[in-house]
């Protein structure tokens, strides 16, 4: 299995990518915490006073939102560069090139468990407070790094034919942003449509995340089937489409 | 008992399983490599798409191909015993690279199967993934990881990289700061560690000074003194004449001679006067 044989390049890349992203400016680790928190900050002042909203904690609601879809956006984002980002990896020696996808899949991952622990002082802070319900949150969040892993394999692998799709990606990821729960409550969501937007796994995390970080209670396990079948899926097939586009990387990189 | 080379024959999909660095312990026939019919094409596009865009767009076009056939390899079939040092000799062109980075993986062939039995160490390029803001002992680990190491691996035959390359005194040095030649020199220790049962060689012995070079030499011969096999792909004619018991000649990607080293290079001789 490639995972294990090349269990120390994985951890080498992952952590050169770190310090890469962490290290490239003076506030560092502080910005990655920095950009949710006044994201957060601006959106709650926008959607908290122009639309009425009756969602208790509300700041808290966002923030959850937030970070855990940064983790989607950074984390596809960077992984579609991963192939092409290395190319010398690529052409002139055999690695298994999933390795690439993984590094820079697991660096967002840790970035994201970061975000999430400055979450939780203020989870204190702002009133809501912590139950034993938050140590189902390394499930979810394993359940998460699957559905991007599963992604990242597609787009890193169509990245390398096709140098515009982060174009295409990003205004995806915008539309993706409001189709998720993450700057309105569900209930605003009209009840014909509810069953539709249900199907976004994207929704079922969050709501889970919520759960166990926000509302103290054990996430539906409806929720916890969805996602665990959507990351499934999305690993198989992103499996499947990388091995097959694979076989010509070294020739369009 | 099975028949020799029954699963010549196979689809893309089984081949897939073979090629792509999942060589160890395939059924070889006690051969360490063998190589059945490969043909490789590369597409050489008349006009460069690279976006969702240009793609849509050339959908609009005419029906014809955008893109001209180039055979890099025609049909090439060998095989390399266990303990053998095999060359691959032609003129520029010939498609001698190709076939080394089919051998290694990195490219995959349109037709025909590779298989190679054991682990093998690619010499197609030396230091690939060397990153020169690391010091030396940084990158030691990180291509040894590249190569498949492990940390505890690395740990074990650390001294002895730095003792083959002589650069001990450097190991803490930055590699941006690195001669080409200290570059190689570390390059070359780390990657001869790994221990593999087939080397593919692609001209790195023409690296470092000629006392370092000596040493390479020495290291390869008593690397093929042990037992382990050899693909070398050389210009040198005298390299492949000295290590080499048995030499594929190659021309416009397809075999032009196959067998003892003498008379594969009197047909070079013969072949490269017939082109003048």
């Amino acid at each position: 299995m490639w995972i294990v044989e090349y269990r120390e390049l994985i951890k080498i890349l992952t952590i050169s990518d770190l310090k890469v992203k962490y290290q490239s400016s003076v506030l560092g680790f502080a910005w990655s915490l920095l950009n949710p928190l006044l994201m957060m900050l601006v959106l709650y002042l926008v959607f908290n006073n122009v639309f009425k909203n009756n969602q208790n904690h509300f700041a808290l609601y966002l923030l959850i939102g937030i970070i855990s879809w940064r983790f989607l956006s950074i984390g596809t984002s960077a992984s579609m560069m991963a192939i092409v980002g290395k190319p010398s990896l690529v052409t002139k020696i055999y690695i298994p090139r999933q390795v690439l996808v993984m590094s820079t899949v697991l660096s967002s991952f840790i970035s994201s468990i970061l975000e999430f622990l400055v979450l939780v002082p203020l989870l204190i802070i702002l009133g809501a407070g912590v139950s034993p319900y938050i140590l189902i949150f390394p499930l979810i969040h394993i359940i998460y790094f699957m559905i991007v892993y599963g992604i990242s394999l597609i787009l890193a692998a169509l990245y390398v034919y096709y140098r515009d799709l982060n174009q295409i990606w990003d205004v995806l990821i915008q539309i993706g942003f409001f189709l998720s729960p993450i700057v309105y409550p569900l209930t605003t969501v009209p009840p014909q449509y509810l069953m539709y937007y249900m199907l976004n796994p994207i929704t079922a995390l969050m709501q889970m995340y919520r759960d166990v970080l926000l509302y103290h209670q054990p996430p539906a396990l409806a929720d916890v089937a969805l996602t665990l079948a959507a990351a499934l899926i999305l690993m198989a097939a992103g499996t499947l489409v990388f091995k097959r586009l694979e076989r010509r990387f070294a020739e369009e990189i | 008992m099975p028949l020799p080379f029954a699963d010549v024959n196979i689809g893309l999909d089984k081949l897939n399983q073979v090629v792509g660095g999942k060589y160890r312990n395939t059924d070889t026939n006690g051969n360490a490599i063998v190589v059945e019919g490969i043909s490789k094409r590369f597409r050489i596009p008349k006009e460069k798409k690279l976006t969702v865009f240009e793609h849509l767009v050339g959908l609009l076009g005419s029906g014809a191909a955008s893109y001209d056939d180039f055979l890099a390899l025609q049909d090439v079939s060998f095989t390399v015993k266990h303990g053998e040092t095999f060359g691959v000799i032609g003129p520029n062109g010939c498609g001698k690279s190709t076939l080394l980075k089919v051998l290694a993986g990195v490219l995959y062939p349109d037709r025909g199967s590779v298989k190679i039995n054991g682990k093998i160490a690619p010499f197609l390029e030396l230091g690939v993934g060397f990153q020169p803001e690391l010091s030396a002992r940084d990158n030691v680990y990180l291509y040894g990881a590249i190569m498949g190491l492990t940390h505890k691996d690395v740990d074990q035959r650390y001294d002895e990289i730095m003792d083959f390359s002589e650069l001990k005194r450097f190991e803490n040095m930055k590699l941006r700061n690195f001669s080409s030649g200290m570059y190689v020199r570390l390059a070359f220790a780390t990657a001869i560690q790994t221990n593999p049962d087939v080397m593919l060689v692609d001209e790195v012995l023409s690296v470092g000074d000629e006392s370092f070079q000596k040493k390479c030499g020495e290291k390869i011969d008593e690397i093929r003194k042990a037992g382990k096999t050899i693909l070398l792909v050389s210009h040198s004619l005298a390299t492949v004449s000295k290590l080499c018991s048995r030499c594929l000649l190659m021309n416009h990607g397809g075999m032009v001679a196959l067998g003892e080293t003498e008379e594969v290079l009197a047909d070079y001789e013969r072949m490269r006067a017939a082109s003048k």
